[in-house]
């Protein structure tokens, strides 16, 4: 398990950098507008009206938006929180606590993939 | 000049006396332009001669004197006790053995350097009437940064990783086997690529930046390693297209 | 003095002939000087790890039709889903500020005969970026364009 880890080390860490970076980019205006703007009324909820939100979000621009912005941040999260396991020393524990994390990650993308493919 | 006096709070470590590191406090006249170094030698040779410490050099070129002061790693001849308050508190370098006082063991460093093969690596030796490996200045601009290192092993105390893995490379190390990958003399990257990917893993560092804000000699070991995470991410993306040994 | 570091780092492979003190960590660590806005940035793995999964369930639900749409889009008023969104925006604007400037110094030298641009070059693009894709994502979600 510990050489597997090692071995996929380059894509982790690839799907990670992007987490940071894309998501970074993409998630900052949408939690402005759908986490925060449109919930406190500031944006008309009639901008992301079940037609409109539907028609944007099914293009194929829209999926690889959406794609990205759910599946990206997971890698971050998922390797960041590894990575603070083991600065509070969990280096003993390593190889189970990122098998668990990057299962979240991995099946959480597979459900960004699907959620987009039935849009 | 006129003296003032300063309280130095040092950490001691007797491996036939004590169980565990104690703190012994000196307080002394320091004159305001020494270095933490030169107080240390003070009370060295005026007050109490069973302190232990290395030093060398006293210029920062032989990286021999890293310490913990006032909590932070710092290269004692470096640091000037006009920037420290009343009272110093001086430790071993954080994430190390202690031997004695203040001096660590550094073979554990040593092993990690040695691992990262920080030589030149030719797939065949050239003749010696061949003449000498030519290299422009652009080219050894490239790596020169990294070759500054003096070992001094004040990264090794700031990295948190350091503190908790202890298989990983560490800094100063993955910043020379770093320097040698950039080398356009060397070719040993393939090697090398199996060291950075291995129980060590250039991976296991989470850029913290800790040892670049703390390098005396501005190496920035921090951009190396993330470099050379890339070039590892480069090597893997293009050992698919390009069978390891199918090169050179 | 800190807490002690893993007992075996920066060991010997060969024994020691002198029975030494275990490494300790710096005093500073994980809390005190910059080590705060190092342990900070990794903490946010957790709140990027629940957006991804909220992202999720915002996408699913607008595949399952108007009314679980409009059933998430009246959960997400609750003052605990703003709560954390507010979080949220405040992790993505601190990891892009740290990210950003640790970005452009991790780019090998030359990879093969390209060369990146000058780091601060690299520093203002991302910036650059970072504004307009917020903007035009801002612009489109709130319907003010497309």
């Amino acid at each position: 398990m510990k050489q597997w880890l090692l071995r996929l080390e380059p894509i982790i860490w690839l799907l990670f950098g992007q987490g940071i970076l894309l998501g970074t980019l993409l998630l900052t205006g949408w939690i402005l507008v759908v986490g925060l703007a449109i919930p406190l009324g500031l944006v008309p909820a009639e901008a992301l009206s079940y037609e409109r939100a539907h028609a944007l979000a099914s293009s194929l621009v829209g999926k690889l938006v959406l794609l990205a912005l759910c599946a990206l941040p997971l890698w971050k999260g998922a390797h960041h929180i590894r990575s603070l396991a083991i600065d509070f020393g969990g280096a003993e524990r390593d190889t189970a606590v990122a098998g668990c994390l990057y299962l979240i990650a991995i099946v959480g993308s597979l459900l960004a993939i699907a959620a987009v493919v039935r849009l | 000049m006129s003296g003032s006096k300063k309280t130095f709070v040092i950490t001691r470590f007797d491996p036939d006396r004590d169980e565990a590191p104690r703190q012994q406090s000196y307080e002394i006249e320091v004159d305001p332009r020494w270095k933490v170094l030169d107080a240390l030698n003070h009370i060295k040779d005026e007050v109490d001669p069973s302190l232990s410490h290395r030093w060398s050099c006293r210029m920062a070129v032989c990286g021999s004197c890293g310490m913990m002061v006032d909590g932070k790693p710092s290269l004692t001849c470096k640091d000037s006790l006009a920037d420290h308050g009343d009272t110093v508190e001086v430790a071993p370098l954080a994430n190390f053995p202690v031997v004695r006082d203040l001096v660590v063991e550094l073979e554990g460093f040593l092993d990690k350097l040695k691992q990262v093969k920080p030589w030149i690596i030719r797939a065949k030796e050239r003749a010696v009437e061949e003449g000498t490996h030519r290299q422009s200045p652009a080219e050894h601009q490239e790596f020169k940064q990294f070759s500054m290192c003096i070992n001094c092993m004040l990264c090794y105390s700031a990295c948190p990783v350091v503190a908790n893995e202890p298989d990983f490379l560490g800094p100063a190390a993955i910043a020379l086997g770093h320097r040698y990958n950039l080398d356009s003399r060397d070719e040993g990257d393939h090697e090398r690529q199996e060291v950075f990917r291995g129980e060590g893993s250039v991976f296991s560092c989470s850029y913290a930046n800790e040892c670049s804000e703390v390098c005396p000699k501005n190496v920035d070991p921090a951009a190396a390693v993330n470099q050379a995470k890339f070039r590892a991410v480069i090597d893997w993306a293009t050992s698919f297209v390009v069978p390891r040994g199918g090169e050179g | 003095m800190g807490r002690p570091a893993h007992p075996d780092a920066m060991k010997s492979s060969r024994p020691s002939p002198t029975r030494m003190a275990p490494p300790q960590m710096p005093s500073e660590y994980p809390m005190g000087g910059r080590y705060r806005a190092y342990t900070l940035f990794d903490a946010t793995g957790f709140v990027y790890l629940l957006v991804g999964l909220l992202g999720v369930r915002v996408v699913w639900a607008l595949g399952d039709g108007p009314v679980a749409w409009a059933q998430l889009q009246s959960e997400l008023q609750n003052p605990l889903y703003v709560g954390f969104h507010l979080l949220a925006l405040l992790s993505v604007l601190f990891v892009g500020v740290r990210f950003f400037r640790l970005f452009p110094k991790a780019q090998p030298p030359r990879i093969g005969p390209a060369k990146p641009p000058p780091q601060p070059v690299i520093l203002g693009g991302l910036y650059a970026a970072w504004l307009g894709v917020t903007l035009l994502m801002a612009a489109i979600l709130s319907g003010g364009l497309l």
